[in-house]
């Protein structure tokens, strides 16, 4: 093998290696959100509107 | 997938299926979703005195409303059945039995209905129901509704400012003036808080503090001195302070209500402080829920509870020697 085709086998392998790491970090890194989007179904049970006009029972 | 959000400083990590620490922002098939959106669990119509706004629109009414969840987790709170509560667990209303959500147009119709000129977001934290909060509030704005946030301030600085532009008025909590205090008794820290309070004063929005004292700790009178010197530095002297009571309840069963004494002597701290207008809650207070003018001391608006008796004020100014007074009057 001469010296240029060594070096060429190594840069190369290299290059894997980081475009590797690189996407495998991207893959591990978590999406990052500031705004949320709606989620259409309420995970909870629902009740009846009552007592809108009055005042409310919590603090604040 | 993780998904991490960004809204408050927690920023917090979420595994697939799981949600923050606030309970309703949920990571679903690798997206952060709200599940609260368009789900209050609480509408009503309060006297605005309730939230505390001593110096907005004072003796009208303001539908308020709130989601369940909270990024916090104060050992005292107040409102914890619902803040510090799953959505899986807690009833919402539903808007009716064909429509079961509150689009937030239906919150501004509401709130016209109820012929209430502003909208509160509060009871536990807007913060966790951000977008509601955020789209609620522009298309109130556009109706020409005013929008109040009730809130203890901790998020991050870019969604802060992107709300801020559709907000009038707020009462912002800061709970303590330590770090310490904010960590052990709040799972948050002071940092954050402090900023939220600047930018909201920067960008123009009335701001209220409150703070509840909390017997053995946060009622040392050299921390009540701090916080009153960082308030007129960096609030201005006319921004109106609530030192509020506690009363046991949540985790804090231990403690007793906080006595009259340790109220009136932080509403002295405060006053010598500079603080122009220092109110007491949560307790009857004959000087400390009135209002009276920094420069002549007359009486503005004097109260009972939520009640106004009688409000002077002549378009945001006292009759007496015509001071303009910081506030929303009309």
């Amino acid at each position: 093998m001469t010296r240029r085709k060594f070096i060429y086998r190594v840069v190369k392998a290299g290059s894997v290696i980081l475009v590797g790491a690189a996407w495998l970090a991207k893959k591990a890194a978590p999406r990052r959100f500031v705004r949320a989007v709606r989620h259409d179904k309420y995970p909870g049970p629902l009740r009846p509107p009552y007592g809108i006009f009055e005042q409310g029972k919590w603090s604040g | 997938m993780k998904v991490q959000c960004e809204l408050c400083p927690k920023n917090c990590v979420i595994s697939p299926g799981q949600s923050g620490e606030c309970r309703v922002r949920v990571n679903i098939d690798g997206v952060l979703r709200t599940v609260v959106y368009g789900y209050p669990c609480s509408i009503n119509v309060d006297p605005i005195e309730k939230k505390p706004m001593a110096h907005f629109l004072p003796g009208t009414g303001i539908l308020s409303i709130a989601t369940v969840g909270c990024n916090l987790h104060c050992r005292f709170c107040q409102n914890w059945e619902i803040s510090q509560a799953n959505p899986e667990e807690t009833p919402a209303i539903f808007y009716s039995r064909e429509k079961l959500f509150w689009s937030p147009q239906d919150l501004v119709d509401i709130t016209k209905k109820a012929g209430c000129p502003s909208l509160a977001y509060t009871y536990t934290d807007p913060i966790v129901y951000y977008e509601y909060t955020y789209d609620t509030a522009k298309l109130a704005r556009e109706a020409g509704i005013r929008n109040v946030l009730v809130t203890a301030g901790y998020i991050n600085e870019e969604p802060w400012k992107r709300l801020l532009k559709f907000i009038d008025g707020a009462n912002i909590d800061l709970k303590g003036f330590t770090d310490e205090f904010y960590i052990n008794v709040c799972s948050a820290t002071l940092k954050p808080v402090l900023n939220a309070l600047i930018l909201a004063k920067a960008n123009g929005v009335i701001v209220e503090v409150t703070n509840l004292i909390i017997p053995t700790l946060n009622d040392k009178p050299e921390e009540i001195r701090q916080l009153c010197r960082w308030m007129k530095a960096n609030l201005g002297g006319e921004t109106p302070l609530h030192f509020s009571r506690f009363f046991p309840r949540h985790k804090m069963l231990n403690l007793p209500p906080t006595s009259t004494e340790t109220l009136d002597l932080a509403r002295t701290i405060a006053v010598e402080e500079g603080l122009e207008h220092v109110y007491i809650g949560n307790i009857a207070s004959k000087e400390g829920q009135n209002t009276y003018c920094p420069g002549c001391k007359s009486l503005l608006v004097e109260r009972s509870g939520y009640t106004i008796l009688q409000n002077k004020l002549k378009d945001g100014t006292c009759p007496k020697c015509g001071r303009a007074i910081y506030g929303v009057w009309k």
